[in-house]
């Protein structure tokens, strides 16, 4: 059924091998899906606050991979890891200055198409100073060491460590959020914008904070993960369709939705990768595989090729049953 | 947070395309019938490399004008139109291959099959995405136009694999269709034809129907129609031209390949539209138009041109929210003499041209200097070795060589704003 199962093995192995994808499918997904989320979060804070889909978003996320990889030769790893994320939140900072709140007079989806335009410059400036192709970001020799022994095969504990320091933000955001005054201003920015600034807060420095922030935290997901996956020019594109995926099954605004839905496609996508079934496989079972055979085109695809279309159709999926997302308001 | 879903739906500023004067359309008419003159005419005088640039020219036209129905006028923004392109371009393409080689029809009226292709992918993609409006159907739109990108490289039967689909353009009607004049007058053709169907749809009860859908969708909702199928219908004749555009590109080159589903081809669409100005009809097409022959002609000199589109496109967002075409409503609004409004454009050009040229020779200098070829002859421990731009030497480590486009950039800054600062002051003078 599943990729490693063997030809004549015995049930026992067999068993053995389901249980061993199964853990480490769960493992990979979810470290996956913690990290759309440090994503996809600060997209959905963003976008409930101003409400400006930030197209740019996930080119925070490349730029913080680029910087600190440019950091890490000079300053070490850590540092980078570290200094990175801030230079970051800063550009965030001034994106939303010197650029969103000029436009935000013409309207929504004006400042929309003006993140599109910096996304695709960024894309390109990035070309321009490192070339249209994958740089060679690594994961540090002393983090390279397996964390545990898993079914025999070790697991990276540089993987880990990716899912404890999303997991780390997410804590800290939250209590942030929950728990300080700082928190419960923004909170009040984002649900009613206006009462807030009546009431004497200075909602603008909040808007430009969160967007700081939330660009920072992309970046600190780009510098983490642009080790541990390929660092390069196209990398902003790819995660962006993705993390738009996730804010539309999980409702855009919402960090409840975001995290679930994160997790959710982050294990939908890990599981399918290991797959190796076809359409056409599953119709042999009840005596339709010759035919589906001869019609062949998508059903003798492997699910495992069809792995990065799956969240695609999922999406369509909640489009058709839930429009609004899974913890989306109503329109 | 209900209000703020629906804010695509707005207004992006000032709607130029309904008041249109009724003095105007008599010069129009006549500018309309010179540039068809002078388009008939193009293939006379221009080199077979200029007539191929034309073609791309005028499918990039037609392209951002289809686009332009759903985002100018439905206020629906979609990021994935290079789904719809494709899909016209390789059902155009399956249509001359059939009949082993022969063609489904006479090749002048093959563009159809990407007009049906775009329709039915157009009427599935609509549907889903016009179930949300604002900024989740810009999402929809880009995360379906992926979708196909993912898939089209696994259906080799469909979409041919790496090396695509090729074809041949069959005679027919007593012409070969072997040269570039050829195809650009049937490209002609199809486009003047498609333009002045997309115009006349702006005419038509669905047309006005469609500013209703951009201005206040909630109201029409009150007043009876069915939203959603009305947004459907927009999305499938938006889509049908777009695959009609994606069909002449077909048959152009006589082949295509998967990476016409790429992101870059939605986005070109795009920032082509919104550089035009998407509030006034033919604004999208003249973009569309400056754009592919800039990119054209600029191929040979730069590999940054990618760089300076998406430079163009937050500039004119920026300053200039109404686009190029933005500039025929602001000169007629504008109750100053005509001198007086040259002076500006002048002085406002003179600015322009001063930052471009700085940000031109930044990244002209970067580019080079980040390029492995030179990289590879820099000696550790040595000054960089001068470099060749605009038929000059550079040194990198010189200061003159960063002080130029700087001290360009902060004159045409200064003569940007001081320009601006008067034109204000004028109208404020006027005002009072």
């Amino acid at each position: 059924m599943v990729a490693m199962c063997g030809k004549g093995s015995s049930s026992r192995t067999f068993w053995n091998k389901l249980m061993e994808f199964f853990t480490v499918s769960l493992l990979n997904g979810t470290i996956y899906g913690l990290l759309l989320f440090m994503v996809s979060a600060g997209l959905t804070l963003i976008f409930g606050m101003m409400g400006v889909l930030n197209f740019a978003h996930t080119s925070f996320y490349m730029i913080g991979a680029y910087l600190a990889y440019s950091l890490q030769k000079v300053i070490g790893f850590w540092p980078a890891i570290i200094i990175a994320p801030i230079i970051v939140g800063f550009l965030g900072v001034i994106v939303e200055r010197f650029f969103l709140r000029r436009v935000h007079k013409y309207g929504h989806a004006h400042e929309l198409l003006v993140t599109f335009g910096l996304s695709f410059i960024i894309a390109e400036l990035i070309k321009l100073f490192f070339g249209n192709y994958p740089v060679n970001y690594q994961v540090p020799s002393s983090l390279n060491f397996a964390a545990f022994q898993l079914f025999g095969t070790d697991y990276p504990f540089y993987r880990l460590m990716m899912g404890v320091i999303s997991l780390l933000m997410f804590g800290l955001i939250f209590l942030l959020l929950s728990r300080t005054r700082v928190g419960i201003v923004v909170r009040s920015a984002i649900y009613r914008p206006k009462m807030a600034e009546a009431l004497g807060h200075n909602v603008p420095l909040v808007f430009m904070g969160v967007f700081g922030v939330g660009a920072g935290l992309a970046g600190l997901a780009g510098a983490v993960a642009g080790a541990f996956y390929t660092t390069n020019p196209n990398m902003a594109l790819e995660l962006g369709v993705l993390v738009f995926v996730v804010v539309v099954i999980g409702g855009l605004g919402s960090l409840e939705g975001a995290m679930v839905s994160s997790i959710l496609i982050g294990l939908i996508s890990s599981f399918a990768v290991g797959i190796d079934l076809s359409a056409a496989d599953v119709l042999g079972y009840v005596g339709a595989g010759e035919w589906a055979q001869q019609v062949g085109g998508l059903l003798t695809l492997k699910i495992s090729s069809l792995a990065a279309t799956i969240p695609f159709a999922l999406m369509l999926l909640v489009l058709l049953v839930r429009p609004s997302g899974l913890m989306g308001e109503k329109e | 947070m209900t209000t703020m879903n629906n804010s695509l739906d707005k207004p992006v500023a000032a709607p130029v395309l309904a008041a249109k004067p009724a003095g105007a359309p008599m010069l129009a008419k006549i500018l309309l019938a010179a540039l068809l003159l002078l388009l008939l005419a193009m293939p006379g005088f221009l080199s077979t490399s200029l007539v191929n640039a034309a073609i791309q020219m005028l499918i990039m036209a037609l392209f951002a004008s289809a686009f332009n129905v759903l985002a100018g006028q439905g206020g629906m923004l979609s990021f994935g139109h290079a789904a719809y392109f494709g899909i016209g371009a390789f059902a155009t393409l399956h249509a001359m291959n059939a009949v082993s080689g022969q063609g489904l029809l006479p090749t002048p009226l093959l563009p159809v099959f990407g007009a049906i292709g775009g329709a039915i992918t157009g009427l599935v993609a609509g549907w889903f995405s016009s179930k949300r409006s604002g900024v989740y159907f810009s999402m929809i739109t880009l995360a379906l136009a992926e979708l196909l990108h993912a898939l089209a490289p696994h259906l080799k039967s469909v979409f041919g694999g790496e090396s695509g689909v090729p074809s041949m353009r069959m005679p027919a009607w007593g012409f070969t269709f072997g040269t570039p004049v050829e195809v650009y007058y049937l490209t002609l053709a199809w486009v003047v034809a498609s333009l002045a169907l997309l115009f006349f749809f702006t005419r038509t009860p669905l047309g006005r129907l469609t500013l209703g859908l951009r201005e206040n969708a909630h109201r029409l909702k009150f007043l009876g129609y069915n939203v959603h199928m009305a947004r459907v219908m927009v999305f499938v004749i938006s889509a049908t031209f777009t695959g009609i555009a994606g069909g002449l590109l077909a048959m152009s080159n006589e082949a295509a390949n998967y990476s016409v589903f790429e992101v870059r081809l939605s986005s070109e669409v795009v920032l082509n539209s919104y550089i035009g100005g998407v509030g006034v009809f033919f604004g999208p097409a003249l973009g569309a138009a400056v754009m592919t022959f800039f990119g054209y002609a600029v191929s040979d000199l730069t590999r940054s041109w990618l760089l300076y589109q998406g430079i163009i496109f937050v500039a004119v967002m920026m300053f200039m929210p109404n686009g190029l075409s933005g500039i025929v409503a602001w000169w007629r609004a504008s109750k100053f003499t005509g001198a007086t409004k040259l002076g500006y454009v002048l002085a406002w050009s003179v600015g322009t041209l001063l930052c471009a040229a700085g940000v031109v020779f930044i990244v002209e200098l970067l580019q080079r200097m980040l390029s492995d070829d030179y990289q590879f002859q820099l000696v550790q421990g040595q000054p960089w070795p001068a470099l060749n731009l605009f038929g000059q030497a550079w040194l990198p480590g010189a200061v003159v060589t960063w002080l130029l486009p700087v001290a360009l950039l902060a004159i045409g800054g200064v003569v940007l704003k001081l320009t601006s600062a008067r034109w204000q002051a004028l109208n404020d003078g006027e005002a009072q």
